[in-house]
């Protein structure tokens, strides 16, 4: 809020005619096509950026369907057989009473990837058109889901926890369902897509009415 | 500073198509496309959908209940529901797609529940597991079916198992232990089903099992019993306790046995009956089959108290059935009143009967109704005087009233009745008792107990008990007098001294005959004299005589003395001997010749002179006497014999009484002795007589 109220017109490495390389950040003029100190190629803008980030976003959007269809977790016991997927399983705490621990599994394995999803499509809508959202806080947004992408994981790790600690054969066994596998693949796709997001592309749309005549 | 970059080179974009689309897109459609195949995959896979209907839940629970088949999982209950009108649970179950086809018409399923009986517990991995529906169907694909009624329990014949397939039936009243196992020398090899009633509910029929391997041990000559339980027996080794295995004895069990070797393999469905145990299994062999009984009623007027249920019913004597139940019955159309009347249906075995050809009740009933139109009527007779049990008795009465017959089917056909046949027992009975008890037993006994008393005593006296001893020790006496070689020379002597006569006559004849005749007639009247003194001199010797007499009775003695006394007749039944059977035809021999001589005499002498003859005869019989020792020798021979002979039977005979026979053998002798006294007189008198042969 501070950034966006103080700089309302901010001046772009574009503007100036320059392009960093993407590996070594070293500046260079922009049309050069190759860093000369680290020999990586210097793209200016990856016109492919949004395409990559919407496939591999669909791709994390379809696992996360089933990764809360199936079971997230197996556990035997010596009488039963019980698979919970995540809402259920989450539910079935609250009925227990543990509301905290429902609570953080809604949050991690619900909440937090749900947001992603919006967060990296919003991102990718809003560089394509004019949004009330500041790029400052867009700019906040992408690192947080950035950052935050990793910590997904910790859904996985608890199954794979438990289900390495808990196997007592025929007493009691908890196996990791069919959903976890899903859920892990939808947390690599939508940190894959995050990454696939070229977050320049957040301030170049401001400039556009300016470079509109230049570039077309 | 301040000019500005040159100008940047702008590449061109005349890009296909291809080249502004990036390859990422690649990742969801192969995401896509392998969501499609692995739905199209599962879906392709699934199996279709039945329904079983159970009468209960009984644990099942959807997504989590399998159904198997040979105890591997090949499907899963999907839902649980009820069916319309909530009569039963219905159970959707999704099949695997390989053995879909099987499950066909013929399938049937039920639940395995752990089960405990007394054979062992079993399902027990169901605890654990939790119930789970068993399917069984055969090996052949038949029409679809998908909705399907669950058993309540195993099926005893499982699809696809193999064996021999058999019914069971009771014998009519028998019973029988279903849900058993079937023991062959205490081995299992088969089972008896859940069994049901007859629908006439005479008998009872399961369904039973042989497995495979043990089909050949059936033949149509197998009999089944019960092993069920124990047998209990007292005998005279000791009380017995006997039962063929512990799950028999509680579960009940039947088996087998094959009394006649050979016959052919029964094929499936065949009958058979259980017996109740092995003998009456047995004898089933040889007779024929009992268990279809005709039912025939008799309506009786009289009082029928005493006739029980399973009471004989009888024709001729032999028992053809027993009364099956007793009621009252009041039909004011068929009777006229409404008077109780008694009615006892009787189950008459056809086989009893002996009908040849076919032993059905029908034709029981055939030949029944034609003895009934002859005058076959049924009556009450008493069973058992001392009971007072009736029995039903088909007689036959000649002048009967016709009685028709309704037959036809569901009519027990109903048996005319004749005038019963009760004595009154219990009243015949009662004066029975009445005289034995005014009899006077008390005074009876008491006699017999005197009588028996004195019986003792008398018998235990010890006189008595010496008699038999006597009697032995005097028949040895007689016998050894009998048998001693003096009294067996009496005859020998007799002979010898004939014989000396014999040749004394011979000699009289060649010397002056007729004197020397009557001389030796005078000696042997002195000697008969000698003999007659001598006897009567000792009396003691005449008494011991008679026991000479007595052994010599034994021998025809009383003949000797007889021909003695006649003399001219033969002396051959003198005595038992040869030598004394000769002895008469030697004397015959000797009067011939004396006879030869007188005739001679008669000849050449006259009449004239016969007194004088007679004279000289005399003085011929001095002169004989005088001339011819031999005769008081002979006299005294035979004397010393007689001594002999009563010296030795006074050696045995110490005064005791002989037996009557003795005595008169020994009075014989002595008549003998007063004849042999009388001759020597009358030859005294008259020699003539000697020699006349009178």
């Amino acid at each position: 809020m501070e950034i966006a109220g103080q700089t309302p017109d901010i001046i772009s490495a574009r503007d100036l005619g320059v392009v960093a390389c993407n590996r070594c950040a070293k500046v260079w003029p922009a049309g050069r096509q190759t860093c000369t100190r680290c020999g990586s190629t210097i793209i200016a803008r990856d016109t492919k950026s949004l395409q990559r980030v919407w496939a591999l976003w669909l791709v994390g959007l379809m696992c996360y369907v089933p990764a809360n269809v199936y079971p997230m977790l197996q556990t035997r016991t010596l009488l039963n057989v019980q698979e919970d997927t995540i809402v259920g399983g989450a539910i079935e705490l609250v009925h227990h009473g543990a509301i905290g621990i429902a609570t953080i599994i809604l949050v991690a394995s619900v909440v937090i990837p749900l947001a992603k999803f919006m967060a990296i499509a919003f991102l990718a809508i809003s560089v394509t058109r004019v949004s009330a959202v500041s790029k400052h806080q867009r700019q906040r947004l992408y690192e947080v889901v950035e950052y935050i992408g990793r910590w997904s994981m910790i859904d996985i790790f608890v199954v794979a926890i438990m289900s390495s600690l808990v196997q007592l054969n025929t007493l009691a066994a908890i196996n990791p369902g069919r959903a976890s596998l899903f859920f892990a693949l939808s947390v690599i796709f939508t940190m894959l897509s995050a990454q696939a997001f070229d977050s320049r592309m957040i301030w170049d749309l401001q400039s556009k009415p300016e470079g509109h005549s230049a570039n077309d | 500073m301040t000019e500005t970059p040159p100008p940047v080179a702008i590449e061109a974009a005349p890009k296909s198509l291809i080249g502004r689309v990036s390859m990422v897109w690649a990742i969801p459609f192969l995401a896509l496309a392998i969501a499609l195949v692995v739905a199209w995959q599962s879906y392709n896979a699934r199996g279709p959908l039945i329904e079983i209907e159970f009468t209960d839940g009984a644990g099942i629970a959807k997504r989590q209940t399998e159904l198997r088949y040979r105890d591997v999982s090949v499907g899963i209950v999907e839902d649980v529901t009820f069916s319309p009108g909530l009569g039963s649970v219905v159970a959707h179950v999704r099949l695997d797609k390989t053995v879909a086809p099987y499950v066909d018409a013929g399938s049937t399923f039920w639940v395995v529940q752990p089960e405990l009986t007394t054979r062992g517990i079993s399902g027990l991995d169901t605890v654990l597991s939790g119930v789970y529906i068993e399917g069984s169907w055969d090996s052949a694909i038949g029409p679809e079916r998908t909705r399907f009624k669950g058993a309540v329990e195993a099926p005893l014949y499982k699809s696809g198992q193999k064996g021999l397939q058999l019914a069971l039936r009771t014998t009519p009243g028998g019973t029988m232990t279903d849900n058993s196992p079937i023991l062959f020398r205490g081995i299992e090899v088969g089972r008896v089903g859940k069994a049901r009633i007859s629908q006439e509910g005479n008998f009872a029929i399961a369904e039973a099992i042989i497995y495979e391997d043990y089909s050949r041990l059936i033949s149509p000559s197998t009999r089944f019993w019960e092993t069920s339980g124990f047998t209990f027996s007292v005998g005279p080794t000791g009380a017995e306790i006997d039962f063929s295995s512990f799950a028999t004895l509680v579960g009940g069990g039947l088996t087998f046995d094959t009394f006649v070797s050979g016959g052919d393999p029964v094929s499936d469905g065949t009958v058979f009956e259980v017996f109740a145990d092995e003998p009456s299994a047995r004898n089933s062999l040889f007779n024929a089959s009992e268990v279809e009984t005709l039912e025939m009623r008799v309506v009786f007027d009289s009082n029928i108290s005493g006739l029980a249920v399973d009471a004989p019913v009888e024709l001729s004597g032999l028992k053809i059935g027993k009364v099956q139940s007793v009621s009252g019955v009041i039909d004011a159309d068929a009777f006229g009143d409404d008077r109780v009347r008694l009615n006892a249906v009787l189950s008459i075995q056809p086989a009893r009967l002996g009908l040849q050809n076919e032993v059905t009740p029908e034709a029981a009933l055939r030949f029944l109704s034609g003895r009934i139109q002859e005058g076959l009527r049924a009556r009450l007779a008493s069973a058992s005087l001392l009971t007072g049990g009736l029995k039903v008795e088909l007689v036959q009465v000649d002048d009967a009233p016709p009685a028709p017959m309704l037959t036809g089917d569901g009519i027990v056909p109903i048996i005319p009745t004749t005038k019963s046949e009760i004595s009154d027992a219990a009243a015949t009975v009662e004066g029975v008792f009445n005289r034995i008890n005014n009899l006077p037993i008390e005074e009876l006994l008491n006699s017999a107990i005197e009588f028996l008393d004195s019986a003792e005593a008398f018998v235990s006296d010890e006189d008595l008990r010496e008699t038999p001893q006597d009697l032995r020790a005097l028949l040895g006496d007689v016998r050894g007098i009998v048998t001693s070689q003096d009294v067996q020379d009496i005859p020998v002597t007799l002979n010898a001294a004939i014989g000396r006569f014999e040749t004394l006559l011979a000699q009289l004849e060649k010397d002056q005959l007729a004197t020397r005749l009557a001389a030796a007639v005078d000696a042997a009247a002195d000697a008969a004299k000698g003999v007659t003194a001598s006897v009567e001199g000792v009396p003691a010797l005449v008494t011991e005589l008679e026991a000479v007499a007595a052994s010599a009775r034994a021998l025809p003695l009383n003949e000797l003395t007889t021909q003695l006394t006649a003399l001219t007749a033969s002396a051959d039944k003198i005595l038992g001997t040869e030598a004394a059977r000769q002895l008469p035809a030697d004397l015959g021999a000797a009067l011939n010749e004396i006879n030869a001589t007188l005739a001679e005499l008669r000849q050449g002498g006259a009449v004239a002179n016969v007194n004088a003859t007679l004279e000289s005869t005399r003085q011929a019989a001095d002169a004989v006497a005088a001339s011819t020792q031999d005769l008081p020798a002979l006299v005294d021979r035979i004397r010393r014999v007689f001594d002999q002979a009563s010296a030795t039977i006074a050696g045995y005979n110490k005064g005791e009484t002989l037996s009557r026979d003795a005595q008169a053998a020994l009075r014989d002798i002595s008549k003998a002795a007063d004849a042999m006294t009388s001759l020597a007189r009358m030859l005294e008198r008259n020699p003539t007589a000697l020699i006349r042969g009178r």
